[in-house]
């Protein structure tokens, strides 16, 4: 009988089994090209993970949700490793993006999965890191050409420095150019925060971050084509 | 401190597992706040709570009511500086009573099991830091269980609480003039 490797993976994801899903991956590699293992593995089964975590299903837990960023981020070390030794295309880039944790926030468990996951979409991702002041966050858009910053935030306290980071957008003349995209805890709790702090858009969780980003870059790319200024 | 007569007022407990679901915390709290306004509507309320549920603000901006300053209890007893530096290190702290409930904490509550629970920390944190009042004996039997089970070292770190004392005060100042 043909196993069902996206059950198994999702399987061993759900009981928060890194080892188990490395095991099935490298089963399912066996007479495949590796190349093919995003869309035809990991993609499903994070759609079906992501299915449970938006249904707020009894497997999935905080420990759950690490394991499938970190099932994400060995699959994508492999598959570069694989193509870099292949002298194949490396995953295909978007991006670039910019995600950190906003000022005086230390918790950087949320950001970690946003960037495993848009890693695992083709996102060049650049992380800024905890404790992110709003000048660095906007200096960085401007260096790397980054149309969308991820600001994460478990805190209302903490929170609230999504504003000032709206605000140094608006003091550059970058409103629209580099989007915001806001996400953690309280963001979660309070939807209304994400427009009433200046965000551009959340996501349902780290799985939805890619769709979002895509959404946003879309929106910056209609708003103003022309590259942001790079600082010399 | 009310043993020692350096605070004298009516204290009611929640459960600390309550902060891991923030909107169960938020309900009891809300619950607790007017059953307290009932038994004494004169009174006021202080909230000896960082920023702990989504709209710990509105409760705060009640008349008659204020809330200790800082994000949370380690930073409530550790200061701004202090707490900030701790965790730009990487620090994860545990208080008396999460550290003898644990296990409840990362196996019940965050579902960590095994070498997963390992990893986590260790990719997140550099070592644990027991923040000691002086109040309870040092859980040394239960630290060490904590420390190999998440993989990180424990460091005992003792602490004033002269820090809550002049934030509960403050609070309660506040509380008077928001009347």
């Amino acid at each position: 009988m043909d196993r069902n490797f996206c059950q198994e993976l999702l399987g061993a994801i759900e009981r928060a089994d890194r080892a188990g899903a490395a095991s099935v991956v490298d089963d399912w590699a066996v007479g495949r090209a590796f190349t093919q293992v995003v869309p035809e593995l990991l993609s499903p089964t994070l759609e079906s993970f992501g299915t449970l975590w938006s249904q707020g299903h009894n497997g999935v837990s905080l420990a759950t949700g690490y394991v499938a960023a970190k099932v994400a981020e060995d699959v994508l070390s492999r598959l570069l490793r694989e193509s870099s030794q292949d002298g194949g295309p490396i995953l295909p880039a978007k991006g670039p993006v910019l995600l950190g944790n906003v000022e005086d926030d230390f918790h950087p468990l949320g950001r970690n999965m946003v960037a495993a996951f848009l890693r695992a979409a083709g996102w060049d991702v650049r992380d800024l890191g905890v404790d992110v002041p709003p000048t660095q966050f906007v200096d960085q858009a401007e260096a790397t050409g980054a149309r969308v910053i991820g600001a994460s935030a478990m805190m209302h306290t903490t929170a609230k420095n999504v504003a000032r980071i709206r605000e140094e957008i608006d003091r550059r003349g970058l409103t629209g150019k580099v989007q915001l995209a806001v996400g953690g805890a309280v963001f979660k709790l309070r939807p209304e925060l994400v427009a009433e702090l200046g965000g551009d858009g959340t996501a349902a969780s780290a799985l939805d971050a890619s769709a979002l980003f895509e959404r946003l870059w879309q929106r910056s790319l209609n708003l103003d084509p022309t590259p942001l200024r790079a600082l010399p | 401190m009310q043993a020692s007569g350096q605070l004298d007022l009516p204290v009611e407990y929640l459960n600390s597992m309550l902060h891991m679901v923030p909107v169960k915390l938020e309900a009891r709290l809300q619950e607790a706040i007017e059953a307290a306004r009932r038994q004494d509507p004169d009174r006021d309320v202080v909230i000896a709570y960082g920023d702990c549920c989504g709209h710990m603000e509105d409760f705060e901006a009640e008349p008659g009511t204020s809330r200790t300053e800082g994000i949370n209890c380690c930073e409530i007893i550790l200061g701004r500086e202090t707490y900030r530096k701790l965790r730009r290190e990487g620090a994860f702290f545990l208080m008396p009573e999460w550290a003898r409930s644990w296990r409840q904490v990362f196996v019940g509550q965050l579902g960590l099991l095994g070498p997963c629970a390992k990893t986590f920390m260790q990719e997140l944190h550099t070592r644990l830091i027991y923040l000691d009042t002086g109040i309870l004996p040092v859980p040394h039997e239960e630290l060490a269980g904590a420390s190999e089970f998440l993989g990180l070292p424990v460091e005992i770190l003792p602490v004033s609480l002269d820090p809550l004392l002049a934030n509960l005060r403050q609070a309660i100042q506040t509380a008077d003039h928001h009347d």
